[in-house]
């Protein structure tokens, strides 16, 4: 068979291709949601079935992978995975818990903040799979439950993950999708209505929770002298691994200046740190998480076949009626929708799903307002449910091997609230100054 | 070549109803990685391992946490772990693994061993459990032939 032919050719006789390129996405979206199957399997199986059936042939299946996505994320996945031996995470996360002194509140809010800047600066996974089982041992040594510090940082790993181009997936598809969004254009735009939307939201968590985390003074000092730094001062090439963590930082706020795609700084970040911190290559490799990366690829794929059959262009056109072509209603319904559609799935596939969307939506134009709108929704979105954030089922898979398990309806009845408030944050915000 | 059952195994098994602590007595006296955890009908279940006994015994976010130097001991805390950890039955610590048969070869069980990660794996014949056999006992075996001529 030459490359670019369909595998099997669609036949007259057969269900339009339209139809079941959609029925494909949507049993796809649906077995991802309810994780019967793992999401890799789903994705790769849906992309296969979208090939083999003709909704799309394998040039213009290899021509909707979006490599510069899979580029950063594998990247940083390198990076992250250098610098999580020194140590450095650990000892931050401790020492916040040090500087509150045994003060519910403030542990609750400094928690907050450090994993949600982790999360702007990595990734929102990252930062939960980095902090929450040092909050365990916290907790621990503290006698208090793990479960509110747990629950208000995975909510602030997915609001401060908003705040940044790398913070969160659906802003790296957004961001290496649209290359006209710098790095700086996401903190300029997004980062201060995360800020806010972090401190309201932790405000609140902080007053329901403050009563169930009584520290004694005692259990206080006695964290308060433990050597947090000791791990970071036996482990090998600290300096050189957080100068190129730092370095690579800088390079994605210089990135238009030094005409550099954000893919490129991730990935010569990890090439920098490959070849001054890892003495084996292929464990420092090991660190590349392939089901994720495999996920996004079929994930495209679907896409791009969705596109291909012109499903995308008729969601557009019905969006574009139904909100009467007004740019700031289509905008609330990106905004909601993306959130609605995030929390029911996962925010993965949804924003996959909806970049096209949006695409299409501006026809010939570019408003980064409506951009704006689908990464507020998507990320906000992404604390509802136990399901809508790949962090939320780390975290909540981590307090259940620990043996102390999260139920999904415990989950919603404070993602729910925080995600509405969120939203509301954002509408207010995308209302006066986006749309 | 001998099989497996020639080899020096351990009838090192506990019945699924014990108590965990009675089985990490076991254990301890048999001296082997695992222990064989049996149905009251001797019909193999699964195993205990070392491993399997420390994560039961201290926190499980260790296995996710690297950097520890720091932590210093709380005895209250893992007292009260212990405490609630030892009258569990073993069955709920259980794990299933694939046993190797009698017949089978060394080669065979080295390779098991090497890709399954276990540090004793128990040898049976049809539903009959025969013992554990650990790495060391397969390796010291094979080195003592080739001692005594």
């Amino acid at each position: 068979m030459e490359i670019g032919q369909p595998g099997v050719a669609a036949g007259d006789a057969g269900p339009p291709m339209d139809i079941v390129a959609v029925v494909i996405f949507v049993c796809a979206l649906a077995l991802i949601a309810v994780e019967w199957v793992h999401r890799t399997k789903v994705a790769l199986a849906g992309a296969a079935l979208m090939v083999i059936l003709g909704i799309l042939d394998q040039n213009e299946a290899i021509a909707a992978i979006d490599w510069a996505t899979l580029g950063l994320l594998a990247g940083m996945m390198v990076i992250v995975g250098l610098t999580e031996p020194t140590g450095v995470f650990t000892f931050l996360a401790l020492r916040v818990a040090q500087l509150s002194r045994g003060q519910p509140v403030a542990l609750i809010f400094l928690l907050a903040f450090v994993t949600g800047v982790l999360s702007a600066f990595l990734d929102n996974l990252t930062a939960i799979l980095l902090v929450v089982p040092i909050t365990l041992l916290i907790a621990d040594l503290l006698r208090i439950s793990p479960i509110p510090l747990v629950l208000v940082e995975v909510i602030a790993s997915n609001i401060g993950g908003t705040a940044t181009l790398i913070g969160d997936p659906p802003n790296i598809m957004i961001g290496t999708h649209r290359s006209e969004l710098s790095f700086v254009d996401f903190i300029v735009n997004l980062a201060p209505v995360a800020i806010v939307t972090l401190v309201v939201v932790t405000s609140g968590l902080a007053l329901v929770f403050r009563k169930r985390l009584r520290i004694a003074p005692e259990r206080a000092r006695e964290i308060g002298a433990l050597d947090a730094a000791r791990d970071l001062r036996d482990a090998p090439y600290v300096g050189r691994t957080l100068a190129v963590l730092v370095g690579t930082i800088v390079a994605f706020f210089l990135h238009t200046l030094l005409h550099l795609e954000p893919a490129v700084v991730a990935l010569t970040g990890a090439t920098v740190m490959l070849l001054v911190a890892a003495d084996d290559v292929e464990s420092a490799l090991e660190r590349v998480e392939w089901s994720t990366l495999f996920f996004f690829l079929g994930l495209f794929v679907m896409v791009g076949g969705l596109e291909e059959r012109g499903v995308v262009d008729q969601v557009a056109e019905w969006l574009a009626d139904a909100t009467g072509g007004s740019s700031t209603v289509e905008g609330l319904v990106v905004l909601w929708g993306a959130a609605a559609g995030s929390a029911a799935v996962d925010n993965i596939p949804f924003t996959a799903a909806m970049i096209p969307v949006v695409d299409s939506l501006q026809g010939g134009e570019f408003d980064d307002g409506l951009w704006w709108a689908l990464a507020l929704g998507a990320c906000f979105g992404g604390n509802a449910t136990m399901i809508a954030a790949a962090a939320n089922v780390a975290a909540t898979g981590i307090l259940d091997r620990s043996g102390q398990p999260v139920s999904f309806l415990r989950f919603l009845t404070y993602g729910v609230p925080v995600t509405l408030a969120s939203l509301a944050i954002a509408t207010v915000y995308l209302v006066l100054f986006q749309l | 070549m001998a099989d497996l059952r020639d080899l020096p195994l351990v009838d090192a098994s506990v019945r699924q109803t014990a108590t965990f602590a009675e089985a990490v007595a076991r254990l301890f006296d048999a001296q082997v990685p695992a222990l064989a955890v049996l149905a009251e009908d001797g019909r193999l279940v699964g195993i205990l391992s070392e491993v399997d006994v420390l994560r039961a015994v201290f926190p499980g976010y260790l296995a996710d946490l690297r950097h520890t130097a720091f932590v210093e001991d709380d005895p209250a805390a893992l007292d009260e772990r212990a405490r609630a950890v030892r009258g569990r039955r073993v069955g709920e610590f259980t794990r299933s693994v694939d046993a190797l048969d009698g017949d089978e070869s060394e080669t065979h069980a080295a390779e098991r061993f090497l890709h399954t990660g276990e540090q004793a794996l128990p040898v049976v014949d049809g539903d009959r459990f025969l013992g554990m056999l650990s790495i060391a006992a397969l390796c010291h075996a094979r080195l003592d032939r080739v001692e005594e001529p």
